[in-house]
């Protein structure tokens, strides 16, 4: 796909985000394109890439080999247990697999149209069962548990298959971010829009591919979501996954401040907005909050240049995870305006002023979302 | 010995002053390796400080302007070595915390380390006029501070400041100058005038003078409006050693000369003085709770945490007088403290006013180490257990409540107000969310975060050791309070208005039997409290303040002064 720019001829929307609009419809991205954003949402996509890369070998490792393990302690050892290992992982110097797991929770709560219609079917519900009777000969933990409970274990392979699906997702993602990362430093990435542009290529080239789990016990696979269940890249875990983690996630204590008594917190899960684009970069006290993770794990893989930049700010190291978290968000509404523009109803070049208009007021329903998320503070 | 504390300081501020241009970038470090010298010098003198020594030690004299009476006299005791100690430490602090690139250097450090000297001659004087030159020199160099590199309203700030001191300072001179020509002496030594006795009412005519000028120094309520001003307007160092140190000089004035030299009417005005503290103690705690300016919440906490140490000093007993010395030990540190993280936050924000500063313990762009110690340091200022104010004013209560419960119980109060006025300090400018305005502090250095430190684990240390802060000064105190406590036998031995408390006479004996078989550290040990005259006092059937007990005008004075 190349980029083109459009003579926009008809009026401006009255939305308040109308510049924005205008800017989206022109062949821009929601985040301005100026050199330093370019550095910033280059540098910490690559070391995101890194973190994304890690975060999907550990979920996948999780869903595949950790498959109703009741006391899962090793879970984010990847199988390769050590002593050497173990001291790091206390030591917390190490990728927090936590976050990860925490944004596989808010995909599952939130749930996948596609996904859930699946898991609710019997198809499922006998493959899972196939699977979990396996697991359970010789476990006479499990099989009481599994005879006491049985929905419990069904329910757990539920939550494995968001593993698997994120785990297939962010496989996909840290590819495309550190490919955008090595086209940067060839030269060929030289603005904001060519960076939607290589992410809106990369959802496109992925959107029909298969989202799959299998598990392999005793020898034997079982193959829980089949490719025949029809679950694909883009509907069933990117476009669930920008709604549960962009926009919606959870209240996360420390990032806000809520009472849910007072019902502070919206009793319709739609209404959430404590997602990373809502995320607050200057969290309120506290330590290890989940997305404050996330931005620790991404100090160990900042590339140089973009370390330079965040040097040269006041605090220097001192507020390094605070600028992190912002140019993640910067990056992250490039990453929704790919998935904007990749789901727009028209073509955005399209000279037919019905279909225009048809994807004004979809984008005019993008920015009603938008409108309270940190987007007005990064233009 | 002494000598070396005021002279070297200021050698070195001359030295400091004669500097070739070519050396005017490195006058910070010269004045920090001074004040190192000057440290280092008080840690070996405290070293070789006899504790089971009540009287003067590393004595030093040298006739001066004999025909004035004025001669070099020093000496140190249990009660100033603990404050020649303070003033080293926070001369050193003031100097470290100090602008690196604060304009005039020459002239700062030479100002900075002739105040620290002169303190130091004033804690060490032995000679009223000595003393009070000492005490009208460290005048000058605050002044210059002030008026120099003070904030916006710095000319009124140094003005009001000389004008209140100037006047404390006429009012002592003319108590002293009214003890040598009452007591034909023509001599200021203060063992020479100690040992003169002097009726009744010549004693309260000397010494109100001196209560008054020493209590516009400490300063006590209404004389304290100069306080708040001075502390706003001077920086911070400035600030550091006013409060850590200087406001020291007039309890430790009160102390060495008015209850040292007219014990008698100290005994008459105590009650009085009760209520003076009471009075500064509210009235310091309702205004630090009106304020909008950290500085200036400090300021007014000051004003009534140095009223403790005028309730304990008007009883007069062994362990009010601890709680003195502990008291202004603690108040030195814990008012150094937040006046230095206060200058943190002044100087990455630009602003102390409360109502604007927000969510400083941001963990990343805020302050949180400095949050955090001001945490620290507001509860060691409301007498948290575990640290050094907690100890200090326990004591003091403990010592203050038998002799005036009511004022005491009143005083207890402040504390109280005292953990008002920081939580609200606190809650709005340390929690919360940071607003944009101050999402881009500069980056704190470890020279803004040392000297915080480094008190922060003397309040700790010395508020779970606090026999380390009183060994000093137990021996001195207890010679002072038991010149007091033989006072009272002598009293009831020879007044026949006091002839019915025979029972109360018997107590005392008892007490003082008790208190010479007691090992003087234990007055360390609150489970020790239960021998000292303060807990006898509580046993009295008399709710009288102790000194409308002691009154008896035809008694020798000379028995009654306490031998310091």
């Amino acid at each position: 796909m190349t980029q083109t720019t459009v003579a926009v001829t008809h009026p401006s929307s009255p939305h308040a985000l109308s510049d924005i609009i205008t800017r989206l419809e022109s062949g821009g991205a929601l985040l301005p394109d100026t050199p330093e954003n370019l550095i910033e949402v280059v540098g910490i996509l690559k070391s995101y890439g890194v973190v994304l890369d890690a975060y999907q070998r550990n979920l996948q490792y999780i869903a595949e080999h950790q498959f109703l393990v009741l006391f899962p302690f090793f879970k984010y050892f990847d199988g390769k247990v050590t002593l050497q290992k173990l001291l790091k992982h206390w030591w917390h110097d190490r990728i927090n697999y936590e976050y990860a797991e925490y944004c596989m929770r808010g995909m599952l709560w939130h749930g996948a149209e596609g996904v859930d219609q699946y898991l609710d079917s019997e198809e499922f519900r006998q493959r899972a069962m196939a699977a979990i009777q396996a697991r359970g000969k010789g476990h006479l933990l499990a099989q009481a548990i599994g005879s006491l409970f049985p929905e419990f274990a069904l329910e757990q392979v539920r939550m494995l298959v968001y593993y698997s699906i994120l785990g297939q997702f962010w496989d996909v993602m840290s590819r495309m971010f550190l490919d955008l990362s090595d086209r940067y430093d060839r030269g060929e990435i030289q603005s904001i829009p060519a960076v939607v542009e290589h992410i809106q290529n990369g959802l496109v080239e992925a959107a029909t591919k298969p989202m799959v789990y299998a598990v392999t016990l005793k020898g034997k696979t079982y193959e829980i979501v089949p490719k025949s269940a029809g679950l694909t890249f883009l509907m069933d875990a990117a476009v669930p996954y920008v709604e549960a983690v962009f926009f919606r996630l959870f209240p996360f204590f420390g990032t806000v401040s809520y009472n849910a008594q007072a019902h502070q917190v919206p009793e319709d899960q739609a209404e959430f907005g404590y997602g990373a684009l809502f995320a607050d970069a200057l969290p309120i006290g506290g330590a290890g909050i989940p997305p404050t993770l996330l931005m620790q794990d991404m100090t160990h893989y900042i590339p140089d240049y973009l370390h330079e930049v965040y040097l040269k700010g006041l605090r220097g190291e001192d507020d390094l995870r605070v600028k992190i978290g912002i140019s993640f968000q910067k990056s992250m509404f490039c990453v929704t305006t790919a998935a904007m523009m990749g789901l727009m109803p028209h073509p955005r070049t399209t000279t037919d002023p019905a279909q225009r208009e048809e994807n004004r007021r979809y984008l005019e329903g993008w920015m009603d979302r938008l409108v309270h998320t940190q987007l007005l503070n990064v233009q | 010995m002494l000598s070396a504390l005021i002279w070297v300081p200021v050698l070195g501020a001359v030295f400091i002053a004669l500097l070739p241009e070519s050396l005017v970038a490195r006058t910070r470090q010269i004045a920090l390796a001074i004040a190192s010298a000057v440290g280092i010098w008080t840690i070996i003198l405290a070293s070789q400080f006899d504790v089971g020594i009540p009287g003067l030690q590393f004595q030093e004299s040298l006739p001066w302007i004999e025909s004035l009476g004025l001669t070099y006299q020093l000496g140190i005791d249990g009660l100033s070595m603990p404050l020649i100690l303070i003033n080293s430490l926070l001369v050193w602090i003031a100097i470290y915390a100090s602008d690196p690139n604060i304009n005039r250097p020459r002239l700062y450090y030479v100002l900075m380390l002739v105040l620290g000297g002169a303190v130091a001659g004033a804690f060490v004087a032995q000679n009223l006029l000595l003393f009070f030159l000492f005490y009208e020199v460290e005048l000058i160099p605050l002044y210059l501070v002030i008026a120099i590199w003070g904030g916006a309203r710095r000319g009124y700030a140094a003005t009001k400041f000389l004008i209140y001191t100037a006047a404390s300072g006429v009012l002592i001179l003319a108590a002293f100058f009214g003890l040598a020509i009452i007591s034909e002496t023509n001599s200021f030594d203060y063992d020479v005038v100690q040992s003169q006795v002097l009726p009744l009412t010549t004693q309260l005519l000397l010494l109100i003078p001196l209560v008054v000028g020493f209590g516009i120094k400490i300063p006590v309520v209404p004389f304290h409006t100069w306080l708040p001003d001075a502390h706003v307007e001077a920086p911070t160092p400035a600030s550091v050693l006013l409060a850590g140190v200087l406001l020291k000089l007039g309890t430790y004035g009160l102390l060495r000369f008015g209850l040292g030299l007219f014990p008698e009417a100290w005994t008459e005005i105590a009650p009085w003085l009760a209520w003076i503290a009471v009075l500064s103690v509210l009235y310091g705690s309702f205004a630090a709770i009106a304020q909008t300016d950290m500085k200036k919440i400090v300021a007014y906490s000051s004003v009534g945490h140095m009223g403790y140490i005028i309730l304990a000093s008007a009883v007069a007993t062994p362990l009010s007088l601890t709680g003195t010395v502990a008291q202004m030990i603690s108040h030195g540190l814990i008012s150094a403290l937040l006046f230095l993280l206060v200058g943190v936050v002044y100087s990455k924000t630009g602003t102390r006013d409360i109502n604007v500063l927000r969510g400083l313990l941001n963990p990343e762009r805020g302050l949180p180490l400095i949050g955090s110690l001001m945490v620290v340091g507001a509860m060691a200022s409301a007498g948290i257990p575990g640290m050094v104010g907690f100890v200090a004013e326990f004591i003091v209560y403990r010592g203050s409540l038998p002799a005036f419960p009511l004022q005491t119980l009143l005083c207890m109060v402040g504390t109280g107000l005292t953990a008002v006025y920081f939580l609200i300090l606190i809650n709005r400018v340390f929690f919360g969310r940071l607003p944009e305005s101050l999402a881009n502090l500069p980056r704190i250095r470890w020279q803004d975060r040392l000297p915080s430190i480094i008190v922060t684990v003397l309040v700790i240390v010395l508020g779970i050791q606090p026999s380390w802060m009183l060994r000093w000064s137990n021996v001195t105190i207890q010679a002072m309070g038991m010149e007091e406590v033989n006072r009272l036998v002598q009293v009831e031995s020879e007044s026949t208005r006091l002839a019915e408390t025979v029972g109360d006479s018997e107590s005392v004996r008892r007490l003082v039997e008790s208190t010479e078989t007691v090992p003087l550290t234990s007055m360390t040990n609150p489970n020790s409290i239960a021998f000292t005259p303060g807990k006898e006092a509580a046993s009295d059937k008399s709710t009288e303040p102790l000194g409308d007990r002691l009154i008896d005008n035809s008694l020798p004075h000379s028995k009654l002064k306490p031998n310091i």
